[in-house]
């Protein structure tokens, strides 16, 4: 590890008596953690060591005395950092710091009502835990305790229940410190303080699961998870989030095959205990689709139909057998599966006309991904010790939230400066009081040159970019000329494994670059075969115009929507022209028009692996242990074993040991060409310059099924700046519509910061899905007129 | 009774060449044929049991009453009102040794309130084929909702059927109980159901149509 | 099995069913396979006055299978007894029938481990299941009489042969295990 400025600077220790036991610790470090380390536990709930010191429950007390002066009461050892001569004593040594926990737990259980077995929390409830071992035998209490009507929904999503709540203050210093959502706060004072949310305002944060999580009783309870399950009931197994690039570390717990919830695991170095919402509560998806269990072969009629796995195979063989076929893989796929379909693409298919981004691209992008992401080494760490970050094209909570908050830490604990470039400003730039470098749709790439980064800068770059012409060629330029580090975040979870996996038509796996003969020959060797084609691959925008003109007469298709594509009714009528291979979890618009559709495991039923951003593995095991679903390169391996071209990649693991001997390419990178800096184009009157992007929480397929959790989606509305607004004469709320050529979407209007010239809509979200309704993508011309 | 140096003795000669008519032996008296007398007294036994009474209970036509607390079938009980007491909490699976019990709680709403407070058993199964009727499941309920029965006969031809449904182990519904779903007793809450402030069903919600049993 | 089956379907063949059925489920000889605690109360069954199962026309507890139609599997069947139970049963006279008495001979209980077999309809063909730990003499004595039943109304000839065929239609469209809830799956 490189030395960093924190761990450069030495670190005074203090040693203190702890029940007669000495521990040295890191100057200020609390009581409460010292004894951690010493293996002694003291009872607490409001204590967490992600979170500001509070002293809110005082279950913590402990006797504390300082070169040889005693405090005359016990103190909350969750407030109190170590001094040197310090001696402490637990309730384990000193009878009056038990004594004064035993009164506190007697307390806090005053009010709290007698209902665990009603509770979601029983069986795993810190309360119970602690009542038993550090509380008394029996209640004293004679009399009614405090009701409140329960339970209350503070959003969709969460449920609060006020007489459980022992005021500990975890959520609402949650909200407020980590997530900077202040939508929940202690009320009212003395013995009906209470959490509540303000007037008409839910709990609309994307992160309020972590609340459910560290809460120390029932209090808050997730609505999806309500009386589904018991702790004992649950096989916990540790997971990786499919969502999105964050890459957050994750525990599934199953009951007889069936997710009942996900929570998030404790990874210091990604994800620090916190995930997001959508991580949290969208897994329905999984039995909530309408999930394919055979293959499905088309018949002479014309009409998909039942068949056996050899069947569909065979059928799939002669298909591509002797075609020229390409590969569409998705941004989905594991890292695993996706080594698999560029091994298949390479060797069964015996083409580099592969492509994993499902969505819109440039070949610019291609070549900044090949040149410059594949084997980078940018990491969260980077945001830690960076003094400036810039956002381009990159809108942190929206579409990678455990980025977003990881900026936030640094920016409430060391005042991080953050400048984002962009059309429209979001709550995301004003709660890390982001310097918004405001610039029309298109002309992204000349504002990107006048940042003022240096070398310990990080430059986070979005998928978007490549809507831009000549964006991410700024973006290199700067790096370039300021040192500055690039860290490119895909919005999808498969994506970095997938580029590192060589599912791209100019690298092969490790980054080789598919020009260098040296490179093909290095990937030939290791899988055996004499060659591999040469040619670099079509982009995937280009495969479907070869499919549409016969250039090429069939394809395989790895986990796409074709909605995800711009124009998407033309890349259904390719498919259609052409013998196209699904492997899906669920029939999609892809598998409606495939030949062979076969199916295949979701990943609560697979192993496998995806990149986070940073390229930092984030490994998983299936969690439903029985299911009869395959990860898809088994069946691409058994595919190909059918086309006389065998890729053996039998099981995830030999195709993840495969890939890891690999490793990455030493040599010369694909050169990159930098593309000029695109303009906006000018518009007038009631046209005005599209910019979208998608919501974290929106019409995704993988959050189908949780209605609780599309009720804290934020709401659809079309984003114009107040002079747009006075000249068509509409104020926020009320209706606009938002038209081109190709369709109209009409929602209702918020006027906002935005650039003049632009209008902003959401990209897949509820009544505005801007690709399928408007075939339109960043700086197309749209007219928005009153509707 | 043989000392040490003997068993050492027989041990040496079947090692070598045994001789079995010099093992030694105790000579046990056998008792010879019994006399008549003797017979008759035996053959009386049998002869006066023809004139006892028969201890052979008829069972399938007479069924003795099973022990007041014999453990039998299980029964998911009911308040006065019909509501039932479970609330799906599991304890009574957590106690099974057996891991004969399956229960997954559900939410009450207003349309559907089957039992009082907020949480309610949805799925209610105990498979008979595993349960060994100790009874730490009818200790473990909080709310007196399973109990015992005296009904021992169980035996079936399938597995299936002798995993029994919440509605195999519901009490059936008494006088004065109404079928839930149905509200609370109005102004009642969950803890006057437990406290038995609540005798019977809401004459109001009699009248609404689903009558009183 | 004999001359019955042979029969064909009609008047003639439901009225020796009845007859074999009737002559059948009044002979019934059990061969004892007492495993353990269940095999005192089918002690308690065989050879006590008070439950007499004498009245059954079940005089006989055969010690020797080839004498025996009804296996009595009387408590837990641990992995190393179920080759010799299924020996016992094969050398059983046909038509035999088994009886898996109490919750480890049904399910294996409370003994949910690798040594214990989990159910002995893993290696035989059980007819009745009798729940208990261990099953009152009341208990075995009503799936005695509920295999009565059954052994009455077993059918024979053609009859026999629709009803396997519906039998084993029905187990095809029977709902996989993967889609059953709770207990059952």
């Amino acid at each position: 590890m490189t030395t960093t400025q924190d761990s450069a600077v030495a670190v005074e220790m203090i040693t203190v008596v702890i029940d007669g036991f000495e521990v040295s610790v890191p100057k200020g470090t609390l009581i409460i953690r010292a004894a951690e380390k010493l293996g002694i536990q003291i009872p607490r709930f409001c204590d967490h060591p992600l979170l500001d010191p509070v002293g809110a429950c005082r279950q913590c007390l402990v006797d504390v005395e300082i070169n040889g002066r005693a405090f005359p009461k016990p103190q909350a050892s969750c407030t109190i950092p170590v001094e040197p001569n310090m001696i402490v004593k637990t309730q384990l040594t000193s009878p009056v710091a038990d004594k004064a926990q035993k009164g506190v737990m007697e307390l806090l259980l005053g009010n709290h009502p007698l209902d665990c077995p009603v509770c979601d929390k029983g069986g795993e409830c810190p309360l119970q835990n602690q009542a038993m071992s550090n509380g008394r035998a029996d209640a004293r209490l004679d009399g009614y305790k405090r009701t409140f009507e329960k339970p209350i929904n503070i959003s969709s999503s969460v449920l609060l229940d006020r007489e459980r709540c022992v005021l500990c203050a975890r959520c609402t210093r949650f909200s407020a410190q980590i997530a900077s959502d202040p939508f929940i706060t202690l009320n009212e004072r003395g013995a009906l303080q209470q959490v509540g949310i303000y007037e008409n305002d839910p709990f609309k944060s994307y992160f309020s699961g972590n609340t459910v999580q560290i809460c120390p009783v029932g209090a808050l309870t997730g609505a999806s998870y309500r009386f589904r399950a018991r702790p004992f009931d649950l096989v916990s197994t540790p997971s990786a989030c499919e969502h999105c690039a964050s890459g957050c570390d994750m525990r599934t717990d199953v009951r007889r095959g069936k997710t009942l919830r996900r929570l998030a695991g404790d990874d210091p170095s990604v994800n620090e205990e916190w995930n997001c919402d959508k991580g949290r509560w969208a897994f329905k998806y999984v039995t909530a689709l309408d999930r394919l269990t055979h293959p499905l072969v088309r018949n002479s009629s014309g009409e998909l139909v039942q068949a056996s796995w050899p069947e569909a195979l065979a059928a799939a063989a002669a298909g591509l057998k002797g075609k020229r076929a390409a590969v569409l893989t998705g941004g989905r796929v594991t890292t695993e599966d996706a080594y698999g379909y560029s091994k298949f693409a390479r060797i069964a298919l015996a083409t580099n006309d592969i492509d994993y981004r499902a969505r819109v691209t440039s070949d610019e992008e291609r070549d900044f991904l090949a040149a410059y992401v594949a084997g980078s080494s940018t990491t969260y760490r980077d945001i830690d010790t960076a003094d400036h970050v810039a956002l381009i094209a990159f809108e942190p909570e929206e579409e990678s939230p455990i980025v977003f908050l990881r900026l936030n830490k640094n920016f409430k604990k060391r005042g991080l400066k953050v400048s984002a470039v962009a059309t429209k400003g979001s709550i995301a730039m004003d709660k890390l009081k982001a310097d918004f470098i405001k610039v029309a749709p298109g002309a992204e790439a000349s504002a990107v040159a006048g940042l003022a980064l240096t070398a310990k800068s990080v430059i986070l770059v979005g998928e978007r970019a490549s809507e831009s012409a000549g964006l991410f060629s700024a973006v290199a330029a700067l790096a370039a000329k300021t040192g500055a580090k690039i860290a490119y975040i895909p919005r999808r979870a498969g994506e970095r494994g997938a580029l590192e996996a060589g599912a791209l038509g100019t690298v092969l796996p490790g980054g080789r670059p598919v020009v260098d003969a040296a490179a093909r020959v290095d990937i030939a060797a290791a899988w055996g075969v004499d060659s591999l084609p040469a040619t670099p691959g079509r982009t995937s925008s280009q495969i479907i115009d070869a499919l549409a003109s016969g250039d090429l007469d069939a394809v395989v298709v790895g986990g796409v929507d074709a909605h995800d594509l711009p124009h998407s009714h033309a890349v259904l009528d390719a498919l259609k022209k052409s013998f196209v291979v699904s492997l899906e979890i669920a029939p999609s618009s892809v598998t409606a028009v495939a030949d062979v559709v076969l199916p295949v495991a979701a990943i609560t039923e697979k192993s496998g692996s995806f990149l986070n951003w940073e390229g930092r593995a984030r490994a998983f095991d299936s969690a439903v242990a029985d299911s009869h679903n395959r990860s898809d390169v088994r069946i691409l391996s058994m595919l190909a074993d059918a086309l006389g071209n065998p890729i053996s990649l039998g099981t995830v693991t030999s195709s993840a040991r495969e890939f890891n001997q690999l490793g990455s390419w030493d040599g010369a990178r694909v050169q990159f060409a930098p593309v000029a800096a695109g303009t906006a184009k000018s518009v007038s009157g009631n046209d005005a310059l599209l910019s979208s992007w998608r919501r974290l929480l929106d019409m995704g397929t993988l959050q189908k099924g949780e209605d609780n959790l599309a009720g804290t989606r934020r709401p659809t509305v079309a984003v114009i700046s107040t002079k747009r607004a006075e000249s068509i004469g509409v104020t926020t709320g009320q209706q606009v519509r938002v038209s081109n050529a190709h369709g109209s979407i009409t929602i209702p209007v918020l006027v906002e910061d935005i650039h003049e010239d632009a209008v902003w809509i959401p990209r897949n979200s509820f009544a505005s899905q801007a690709l399928v309704a408007l075939d339109a993508v960043h700086g197309d011309v749209v007219t928005v007129v009153k509707a | 009774m043989t000392d040490f140096n003997e068993s050492a003795n027989i041990e040496k000669k079947i090692s070598g060449q045994a001789d079995i008519n010099s093992v030694p032996f105790t000579e046990v008296e056998q008792p010879g044929p019994a006399s008549l007398a003797q017979q008759a007294k035996g053959f009386w036994v049998t002869f006066s049991t023809m004139f006892k009474k028969n201890q052979t209970v008829q069972y399938p036509d007479v069924k003795a009453p099973t022990a007041p607390r014999f453990h039998g079938r299980h029964q998911l009980n009911r308040h006065p009102d019909g509501l039932e007491k479970c609330i799906g909490c599991e304890l009574c699976a957590w106690a099974c040794p057996a891991d004969a019990i399956f229960v997954e709680g559900g939410n009450n709403t207003p349309e559907n309130q089957l039992s009082p407070g907020e949480r309610h058993g949805a799925v209610y199964q105990i498979n008979y084929l595993r349960c060994i009727f100790c009874g730490l499941c009818v200790e473990a309920c909080p709310t007196r909702a399973l109990t015992m029965t005296n009904e021992y006969e169980l035996a079936d031809d399938k597995r299936e059927k002798l995993i029994f449904e919440k509605e195999d182990l519901l009490a059936p519904l008494r006088q004065g109980m109404l079928a839930p779903p149905h509200p609370m007793y109005p102004g009642m809450t969950d803890t006057n159901y437990y406290n038995g402030d609540v005798k019977e069903a809401h004459p109001s919600q009699s009248e609404s149509g689903q009558g009183v049993n | 099995m004999g001359l019955e089956d042979k029969l064909p379907s009609g008047v003639l063949l439901s009225t020796v069913e009845g007859l074999a059925g009737y002559m059948r489920k009044s002979s019934v000889w059990p061969a004892t396979f007492g495993l353990a605690c269940c095999a005192i109360e089918m002690m308690a069954l065989g050879s006590a006055p008070k439950h007499d199962i004498s009245r059954f026309g079940m005089e006989r507890f055969s010690a020797s299978p080839r004498q025996a139609d009804l296996m009595i599997v009387a408590g837990r069947v641990s992995q190393k007894m179920a080759p010799v139970l299924r020996q016992i049963y094969d050398q059983m006279t046909a038509p035999k029938w088994v009886i898996s008495m109490g919750a480890c001979a049904s399910s294996g209980g409370m003994f949910n481990n690798y040594a214990i077999v989990q159910g002995v309809d893993h290696i035989v063909p059980v007819d009745i299941y009798l729940p208990g730990c261990p099953p009152r003499p009341e208990q075995l004595m009503d799936a005695i009489i509920k295999l009565h039943t059954l052994i009455g109304d077993t059918k024979l000839g053609p009859n026999r042969e629709a009803i396997i065929k519906e039998v084993e239609l029905a187990a095809l469209n029977a709902k996989p295990t993967i889609q059953m809830k709770g207990l059952l799956a």
